[in-house]
């Protein structure tokens, strides 16, 4: 049994479930709507406020292409957990580590690869519509922030399927992970100053500023972000081999 | 020749000992049926040689092998544990091609056991669209996909119309026959006595059973004759059965019943009366009721005495 194998059989799983390849490519088809939408609106005006970061502005969408991204993450791991189907996955392929490390490096793998083409192409796009207020990737911070922004939908993606290892559930997750990143963290985070930097996707989102404001810097904190879906993936791991299938 | 073998094999959930202290084998070249009332523990055990429960305590090994440690472990070993854990979503043939990419077998293998298991114009459809036994039909073709030595079954009948039945019987016997080694779980045993050579039959974990099915039959079969004679004999008959202590009952279908007595005897007493014998069987007892009569004692031990909730088989 080689990994490679592993991977592919993988591969398919993904691919063969609507719910779970259409996650992913919502990932890219809700920021690009969103991007087209927003920009094309009031782009414009947002970039005429004084205290405009026109860096981050340009990555507005990927506020809603990370939902996408933790729905992938979370669907991809949750239908091995539905009937049964985790016990024919793993006598299929036993070695619990092997069969976890391939299954999150594939859906960490191609959250990044979608993610990043999602980032670029939602900043450019979105820079179209701009007029006299567009930047280019030469703008400083911008690709440091579109590079990021895709580095930052793999982490969120890998922290929701590390998750959904540990609960067992998708809707468990997901109903713990979108709450908090649209209202918790959002409210918290301009009550709490610095400890809110520390928070998964505030910490991670510090990338996409032109000029963080915050006492760690813009890779630091994806770091922190990537510590956040390393314990989430650890902990999955933990479980996965402990627990009886 | 690849064997199971389980050897003084525990699994405690909680409180609860699924699994106490169990030894077997399973043997090559014939269809060992895997008895039980529900909650003895047959799953459990299929779920520890697979290696996907942890033992309390004791070994389970396949040709000597814990079966983590086989590599493709679907060319060794077959297994269907539950019809349902194909997801839905998936068409049928895509989940055979999930199972066999990983252990190395190709799209042509995938194509052969759909055919095998007659969904070969199905493969393509949505597994939430198959009825019961269309999916227990996939779940033997998951099992038959890497032409292993070793097939283990839980349930394989379930839902399976008439004519499923009879191809997953001959499948088995068929899969004995070429030298395999072939594990059925079954709750219907008037089914499992039509395929199995061998019996295993557990009760609350622990093991009651381990021989020939027609060593078992006959261990627990009392010799029993059903007997007709005409009716203007039949009280002459009465008569000469009771002359030699025996305990007959007539039925409404004009059957005599003789108990503790051998058609051999019979015929032979009432050749000597000089009455005609209109018809002559020993009875047979089936699996059916040898196993109620085995497990009746454990049934009634169990209700008695263990008020604890055990665990659902899964």
């Amino acid at each position: 049994m080689t990994a490679a194998a592993v991977l592919r059989s993988e591969w398919i799983k993904i691919r063969s479930l609507r719910s779970v390849a259409g996650s992913l490519t919502a990932v890219f088809l809700a920021t690009m709507a969103v991007t087209v939408l927003s920009f094309a609106t009031v782009g414009q005006a947002e970039a005429d406020n004084a205290d405009a970061d026109l860096v981050f502005g340009a990555f507005y969408a990927l506020n809603f292409g990370q939902i996408a991204a933790i729905s992938f993450g979370a669907t991809a791991i949750s239908s091995e957990y539905v009937n049964g189907a985790l016990r024919l996955s793993l006598a299929a392929v036993p070695r619990r580590t092997l069969f976890y490390t391939v299954k999150m490096s594939l859906i960490g793998g191609t959250a990044l690869a979608v993610g990043l083409v999602t980032s670029f192409s939602s900043f450019l796009v979105g820079q179209l519509f701009m007029g006299d207020y567009a930047i280019g990737l030469g703008e400083p911070g911008a690709l440091r922030a579109a590079v990021g922004s895709g580095i930052y939908l793999a982490l969120m993606t890998l922290l929701a399927a590390g998750l959904t290892v540990l609960l067992r559930s998708a809707v468990a997750v997901l109903s713990l992970l979108i709450p908090f990143i649209l209202i918790v963290s959002f409210v918290v985070g301009d009550v709490a100053g610095g400890v809110a930097d520390y928070l998964p996707d505030r910490a991670g989102q510090l990338v996409l500023h032109q000029y963080p404001d915050s006492s760690i810097g813009p890779w630091t904190g994806l770091a922190v972000t990537a510590a956040w879906a390393g314990a989430a993936l650890l902990a999955g791991w933990w479980a996965l081999r402990r627990r009886d299938a | 020749m690849t064997s199971i073998d389980v050897n003084e094999l525990i699994k405690d959930y909680g409180a609860t000992r699924a699994v106490d202290r169990l030894t077997f084998s399973v043997r090559p070249g014939r269809v060992t049926g895997f008895l039980g009332p529900n909650g003895a523990g047959k799953s459990t055990t299929m779920r520890l040689v697979l290696g996907l429960d942890r033992p309390t305590g004791g070994t389970a090994t396949i040709g000597g092998r814990v079966y983590a440690a086989l590599n493709d472990p679907l060319r060794r070993v077959g297994v269907l544990l539950d019809a349902q854990a194909a997801h839905g979503s998936r068409t049928a043939r895509d989940h055979l091609l999930t199972l066999a990419t990983s252990n190395g077998l190709g799209r042509a293998r995938v194509e052969e056991v759909l055919e095998e298991a007659g969904l070969g114009r199905v493969g393509g459809r949505r597994v939430k669209t198959f009825s019961l036994g269309m999916r227990q039909r996939l779940g033997i073709a998951a099992a038959l996909l890497g032409d292993p030595e070793v097939i283990m079954l839980d349930e394989p009948s379930n839902g399976l119309d008439p004519e499923g039945i009879i191809w997953v019987r001959e499948l088995m016997k068929r899969l004995a026959r070429e030298g395999r080694t072939v594990l059925v779980s079954s709750h219907l045993m008037n089914e499992t006595s039509s395929f199995a050579d061998h019996l295993i039959v557990l009760g609350q974990g622990r093991l009651l059973i381990d021989m020939p099915m027609q060593e078992f039959l006959d261990s627990r079969s009392r010799p029993r004759v059903r007997v007709r004679v005409t009716k203007t004999d039949s009280p002459r008959f009465s008569e000469a059965l009771t002359r030699k202590g025996l305990r007959a009952e007539h039925g409404q279908d004009g059957f005599w019943t003789v108990e503790a007595a051998r058609a051999a005897e019979i015929g032979t007493l009432a050749a000597a009366e000089g009455i005609p014998v209109l018809q002559l069987i020993d009875e047979q007892t089936t699996l059916e009721q040898a196993y109620l009569d085995l497990t009746v004692g454990a049934a009634e031990f169990e209700s008695a005495s263990d008020t604890r909730t055990t665990r659902q088989e899964a």
